[in-house]
C-alpha cells in the first residue's frame, strides 16, 4: 500500500460485514411482510412503517454491502448519492403531492357529475349536482338496422333510458343538439356492444338528439322536461 | 507490471485507476437510479387508476414477492462473498460463489416471469389499465437489468475460468457486484412500494 492512496484497502468490507448486512436485511424484509400479511396494524401507520423499513434496509445495504462512506478519502460517491437522493425526493414526493392535489381540487366537471350520479349525491352544500335520487320511469329505445324505435322519447327529469342494440355490429352513440356534439349527463358517448343494453339517467333537461358516430341513419331524439 | 513485487508507483497508479473506474460506474448507477425514481413516481401516481380492472391486491401474491426478495437478497450476499474471494485470489471459491449468485438470479427471473405469465393468463396485460402499464414497465425494467446483469455475470465467469484473476479482472468484478447490490436495493423498494403497499 502506498502513501498516496492510504485508503484503498479499507473499504472492501469483510465476511463479517456481509453476514451482518445479510441478517439485518432478512429481518427487515420479514418484519414488514408479516405486518402486512397479518394486518397487525393498518392504514397510514402501516404504510409509513413499511416505507420506513424499506428506507432503513436501503441504508443497511449501502453500509454493509456497498461499504459507502467508509475510508478516509473524500467521499465523492456519497456526495453524488446525496445529490441524487435529493433529486429523487423532489421528483417522487412532488409528483405524488401535485397529482393528489390536482385530483382532489380540480376534478373535471364531468367526473364530478358522474361521481355524484354514481353515489346519488343530489347536492353539495346548497348547490344541486344534477344527480337523481331514486329513478323514476324507464324508457326503452331499440336500435335495429333500419330504424330507431321510438324516434322521439319524452321523459321527465330523473327517468332512465335503456338503449338496446339489435343490429349486428356495435353502435357508438353520441349526443348533441342539432348542430354539435355535447356530452350528456357526464357521458361523452355510450358504447353499445352487440346485444348488450345500456341505461343512462336523464339528469339534464332539454331536447337532445342521439346518433351513431359512424352511421348517419341511426338517429333519434329525447326530450327531458 | 510484475505480479509479485509491484512497485509503490505502480500500485498507486492502479489504485487511482480503481477509484476512477468505481466513481464513473457509480455516476452511471445514480443516473439509472434517477430513471427508476421516475418510474416509481409514475407508479405511485397511477397505482389507483385501474380503469375498472383488477388492482394490486387482486393480482399480486405477497408470498411470491417475499420469495423473490429473499432470492435476490441472498444473491446480493453471495456476490459480496464471491468478490471477497476474488480479491484474495481464490479463483475456485470465487467461481463457486459467483455461480451461486447466477443460479439465484436466474431463479429470481424465473419467479418474476411466472408472475407476469399468471397475470397475463388471467387476461390482463400492459394495456388493461394505467396501473398495470406502470407496474409492467417498472418491474419489467428491473427485470431487464437483472437479465443484463446475468449475462454480464456469465461472460465474466467464463473469462475468470479461462484467464484467472488479475487486477483488471477484479476491478470488473467489483463493478459487477456494485451493479448487483444496486439492483437489490431497487428491488427492496419495488417489494415495498408495489407489492406490500398493494395490501395496505
Amino acid at each position: 500500500m502506498s502513501e498516496t492512496q492510504p485508503s484503498h484497502q479499507h473499504n472492501h468490507g469483510s465476511v463479517t460485514s456481509y453476514v451482518i448486512g445479510f441478517i439485518l436485511s432478512l429481518v427487515f424484509t420479514i418484519i414488514p411482510y408479516l405486518l402486512v400479511v397479518n394486518k397487525l396494524i393498518t392504514g397510514d401507520v402501516l404504510l409509513f412503517t413499511i416505507l420506513g423499513f424499506g428506507i432503513l434496509q436501503m441504508f443497511i445495504q449501502m453500509f454493509f454491502f456497498l461499504h459507502l462512506g467508509r475510508g478516509p478519502k473524500p467521499l465523492y460517491n456519497v456526495i453524488f448519492f446525496a445529490g441524487t437522493a435529493g433529486t429523487i425526493m423532489i421528483v417522487v414526493v412532488a409528483s405524488i403531492f401535485i397529482t393528489d392535489n390536482l385530483y382532489r381540487n380540480m376534478m373535471p366537471d364531468e367526473v364530478t357529475r358522474k361521481l355524484a350520479q354514481k353515489e346519488g349525491i343530489a347536492q353539495v352544500g346548497d348547490k344541486p349536482t344534477g344527480a337523481c335520487q331514486g329513478n323514476k320511469r324507464n324508457h326503452v329505445v331499440v336500435i335495429t338496422d333500419s330504424e330507431v324505435q321510438p324516434l322521439l322519447t319524452t321523459a321527465r327529469l330523473c327517468d332512465t333510458i335503456t338503449f338496446i342494440n339489435d343490429r349486428d355490429g356495435n353502435v357508438e352513440l353520441v349526443f348533441g343538439t342539432y348542430n354539435q356534439t355535447v356530452s350528456y349527463g357526464g357521458e361523452d358517448k355510450v358504447l353499445l356492444d352487440d346485444g348488450r343494453p345500456e341505461t343512462i339517467t336523464l339528469n339534464q333537461a332539454g331536447n337532445f338528439i342521439f346518433r351513431d358516430r359512424s352511421n348517419q341513419g341511426i338517429i333519434g331524439q329525447f326530450s327531458v322536461e | 507490471m510484475t505480479q509479485h513485487h509491484p512497485s509503490a508507483e505502480t500500485e498507486a497508479h492502479e489504485a487511482a485507476a480503481d477509484d476512477r473506474t468505481m466513481f464513473g460506474f457509480w455516476v452511471y448507477l445514480m443516473t439509472d437510479l434517477l430513471m427508476f425514481a421516475v418510474l416509481f413516481a409514475v407508479y405511485a401516481v397511477l397505482r389507483n387508476s385501474t380503469a375498472g380492472g383488477p388492482d394490486g391486491a387482486e393480482l399480486f401474491s405477497p408470498t411470491l414477492a417475499l420469495i423473490n426478495t429473499l432470492l435476490l437478497l441472498t444473491s446480493s450476499f453471495t456476490i459480496g462473498i464471491a468478490l471477497l474471494a476474488a480479491r484474495n485470489g481464490l479463483k475456485q471459491q470465487a467461481l463457486v460463489w459467483f455461480g451461486l449468485t447466477f443460479l439465484l438470479g436466474t431463479a429470481f427471473l424465473g419467479v418474476e416471469l411466472y408472475e407476469f405469465y399468471e397475470i397475463m393468463h388471467e387476461g390482463y396485460n400492459l394495456r388493461t389499465s394505467a396501473f398495470l402499464s406502470s407496474f409492467f414497465v417498472l418491474v419489467g425494467t428491473h427485470g431487464v437489468h437483472i437479465t443484463s446483469g446475468l449475462l454480464w455475470l456469465g461472460v465474466t465467469m467464463y473469462y475468470v475460468a479461462k484467464r484467472g484473476l488479475n487486477r483488471s479482472m477484479v476491478r470488473k468484478l467489483s463493478l459487477l457486484s456494485l451493479f448487483w447490490h444496486f439492483l437489490d436495493i431497487v428491488w427492496i423498494f419495488i417489494f415495498t412500494v408495489v407489492y406490500l403497499m398493494a395490501f395496505v
